[in-house]
């Protein structure tokens, strides 16, 4: 029998019959999740969101599955397409609060073309995406984020690619807001959401994760205390980073921190003419 | 498979004069985030299975608990959490 | 009513206007586009919205999307516009997402010709999703049906819960015609069921007795979960043989139990008829010209019409004519006819397929069914 009464201070969050979640041991993505929730919850005591106007989206993949573990109105819709679901049901009721969740391959991969135009568009919605280097749900393919030179199950000579940098491509656009986090420092990702939250227009938080059981497999760090190590050590917090120093790199370093905060009019407001920009 | 005797709703709880450690020990999956962040080494891990075949930490240290909740916010899995003792 | 003179992609946005539309999303495609062209001028008049998405796969999520905050949601594309939504055509089903998809049909495969017309997707309109589904469709032939079967076709997809197709052509799209438009009140516009309180709203797959589940709309406090996988009464993962059974064979049946509301066909001269001539959509029109020309040499010909191609009521166009002689025609190499063959069991059925880039005339009619005659 699942636990059925609340116990932990995020368990009004929850769909609580579906905790455990499916995720592995040490999966970083629960570690993503309690943090935003966190959030949340502030902005709900606070008064500043309405918890029935939340609107979970995610396409196919470990972290987009995070939308049906969340107690509220959520859609858990295909492959890469969360973003333009999301967009119709925010144009259709601006009142929604959109957060689109998903893996650097359902965000950036398959669902690049959405990400691009929407961010573009600066329409009103929070994506947070998790990057964990791999393809995970699937076993272990190559990603759009996955280092030079990793081996995985479909790049067995090593990765011949470059890898994306997804926060430098969306602030290239008109985002209202760009970070990044990693879940070594939850207390970041629960700052950055609870500022999104409060804002307009699109926002784009990206959250490196650690995937010990299929990442870790490719890279020798299958235990999960190691890999959660081993990208602390790598991720170098800067508050003030300017967006050229925003690499994501396994050896140089992972730089995290706030690239993009500012009010552009969003495209609700636009369409609604309360900001005219034409 | 071993299932613990308890009820459906099993917890591990240790109390000091300043802070309660909770362990939901069913959600646990014995990851071993929580004991390797807690900068005052509150956490070990259990002799306890749980009904998923996990062993859950157990605060036993909890008179080294600083309340700094780095336990909590680095569960991948709602598993524990820490609250502050109300002073009478 | 008011009369008006239109072109049939205008009639398609005045139906939809008509129905209620409130949310559009497309994407720029020849012979669609002046549907969009012309809602993106008037929709926000009544309230809507319009977005040009990114690309045809943008467009129909988006109208999921919006379909399920609660506005009536459309979409216009072509062939390659219509092939990439079919992925997404599978999430409306498995979600009872009530949208309307029109598809202007023009020549294929691929790019094709773009300008011109033909019925090649009718069989991809029945098919191209994987899984099985069955997704109502129309296929008008006049300006004035284009706009009542996209009105019927809103009505079907809220009282089914489903996507609906609405299979136009290059010709019926750039054909003018006079137009009878009805006001409000003069036409059925069905709404959307929606649950009647917070303990229903959390089953939004728990069908009525009509098999249809009430839909609840975002933003209501319901906790919805809409779910692309194989789904429990209440949106749960549900990978047991059970509950896809029940799950895939409901979605097929809610439609079917309601084929007579689905289901049209228009007959003429059928009574007496030995030889009965089937098409739908703008072949038709040639198909009809050639009957009446038959008839007037004393030949005792039959003309069906299909306006829904899918379901097709099988009972009912088994028994619109007891001609022994059935010929399909139709503007691709031969579709329907699979169906009619099937449905006429012991008749002799033969295709006769006019494969043309214009609307075939009266005359290459004529000549295709010639050699059966």
């Amino acid at each position: 029998m699942a636990v059925t009464q609340y116990i932990h201070p995020l368990d009004k969050h929850l769909r609580l019959e579906r905790i455990p979640t499916l995720y592995c041991p040490g999966c970083g993505l629960g570690i993503g999740l309690a943090s935003m929730l966190r959030a949340l919850d502030s902005r709900i005591k606070e008064g500043s969101i309405d918890p029935d106007k939340v609107f979970w989206v995610g396409g196919i993949g470990c972290s987009a599955r995070m939308v049906f573990y969340v107690n509220y109105d959520s859609a858990h819709v295909i492959h890469g397409r969360a973003i333009p679901f999301a967009i119709g049901a925010v144009l259709a009721n601006p009142e929604l609060k959109a957060i689109v969740v998903g893996g650097d391959g359902d965000i950036a991969g398959i669902g690049g073309n959405h990400l691009l135009h929407a961010a573009r568009r600066n329409v009103d919605l929070i994506v947070v995406m998790f990057t964990n280097f791999v393809y995970a749900m699937t076993g272990g393919q190559v990603a759009p984020t996955t280092p030079r030179g990793v081996k995985t199950t479909t790049t067995p000579r090593g990765n011949p690619e470059y890898p994306m940098n997804a926060v430098k491509l969306v602030t290239s656009l008109n985002a209202n807001y760009v970070a990044r986090a990693s879940i070594t420092t939850p207390h970041y990702i629960e700052q950055y959401f609870y500022k999104a939250l409060g804002k307009k227009g699109f926002r784009f938080i990206e959250v490196v994760s650690a995937c010990p059981e299929v990442y870790g497999r490719h890279i020798g760090l299958r235990n999960p205390v190691e890999m959660y190590n081993e990208l602390k050590k790598r991720v170098k917090h800067k508050p003030k980073a300017s967006i050229e120093e925003a690499e994501i790199d396994w050896d140089k370093g992972i730089v995290t921190g706030e690239f993009v905060d500012r009010d552009n009019p969003s495209y609700i407001e636009i369409l609604r003419g309360e900001q005219s920009e034409i | 498979m071993h299932y613990p005797e308890s009820t459906q709703l099993n917890l591990l709880r240790r109390t000091s004069s300043k802070f309660t450690v909770t362990v939901i020990v069913d959600r646990c999956k014995e990851c071993g985030i929580c004991i390797a962040v807690c900068p005052t080494k509150v956490l070990s891990i259990s002799n306890m299975i749980n009904k998923h075949g996990y062993r859950p930490p157990e605060p036993l240290n909890i008179d080294k608990c600083i309340g700094c909740k780095l336990c909590e916010y680095n569960c991948p899995d709602f598993a524990i959490f820490v609250e502050k003792v109300e002073q009478p | 009513m008011r009369k008006t003179f239109t072109s049939g992609n205008m009639a398609v946005a005045e139906g939809a206007l008509t129905a209620g539309l409130k949310f559009y999303a497309g994407y720029p495609i020849t012979p669609s586009s002046e549907i969009m062209e012309y809602l993106a001028e008037k929709l926000p008049q009544h309230g809507g919205v319009v977005i040009q998405m990114e690309d045809e796969i943008g467009s129909i999520n988006a109208i999921i999307g919006a379909s399920w905050a609660g506005f009536k949601a459309m979409t216009a594309t072509s062939g390659p516009g219509f092939s990439l939504m079919a992925e997404a055509m599978g999430l409306a089903v498995i979600t009872e997402t009530p949208i309307v998809v029109v598809n202007v049909m023009r020549a294929g495969p691929s790019t094709g010709v773009p300008t011109k017309t033909s019925q090649s997707d009718v069989l991809q309109a029945r098919w191209f999703a994987h899984g099985d589904y069955l997704i109502p469709c129309y296929a008008p032939w006049s300006v004035q049906e284009a706009y009542d079967l996209t009105i019927k076709a809103f009505n079907t997809a809220e009282l089914l819960r489903t996507p609906v197709i609405l299979l136009s052509d290059a010709v019926i799209a750039h054909l003018w015609e006079p137009l009878m438009i009805y006001e409000p009140g003069e036409v059925e516009v069905i709404g959307r069921k929606i649950p009647i309180d917070k303990q229903r709203a959390k089953f939004p797959y728990k069908p009525d007795s009509d098999l249809v589940p009430p839909m609840p709309i975002l933003g209501h406090g319901y906790k919805t979960i809409i779910e692309s996988l194989t789904h429990n009464e209440r949106g749960f993962y549900a990978p047991m043989n059970t509950e896809y059974k029940a799950l895939v064979k409901r979605l097929i049946l809610k439609i079917l139990k309601r084929i007579n509301y689905i289901y049209e066909q228009e007959t003429r001269y059928c009574d007496d008829a030995e030889v009965l001539l089937v098409s739908y959509g703008s072949t038709a029109r040639s198909v009809y010209l050639a009957t009446v020309d038959y008839r007037r040499k004393g030949l005792k010909i039959g003309f069906l019409r299909l306006k829904t191609l899918w379901p097709l009521n099988e009972e009912k166009i088994l028994n619109c004519s007891r001609a022994r002689k059935i010929i399909v025609i139709e503007n691709n190499t031969g579709k329907i006819y699979f169906d009619m063959d099937r449905i006429f069991k012991d008749r002799d059925v033969y295709s006769s397929p006019v494969l043309s880039l214009e609307l075939p005339t009266p005359r290459e009619v004529s000549e295709a069914i010639e050699p059966w005659l």
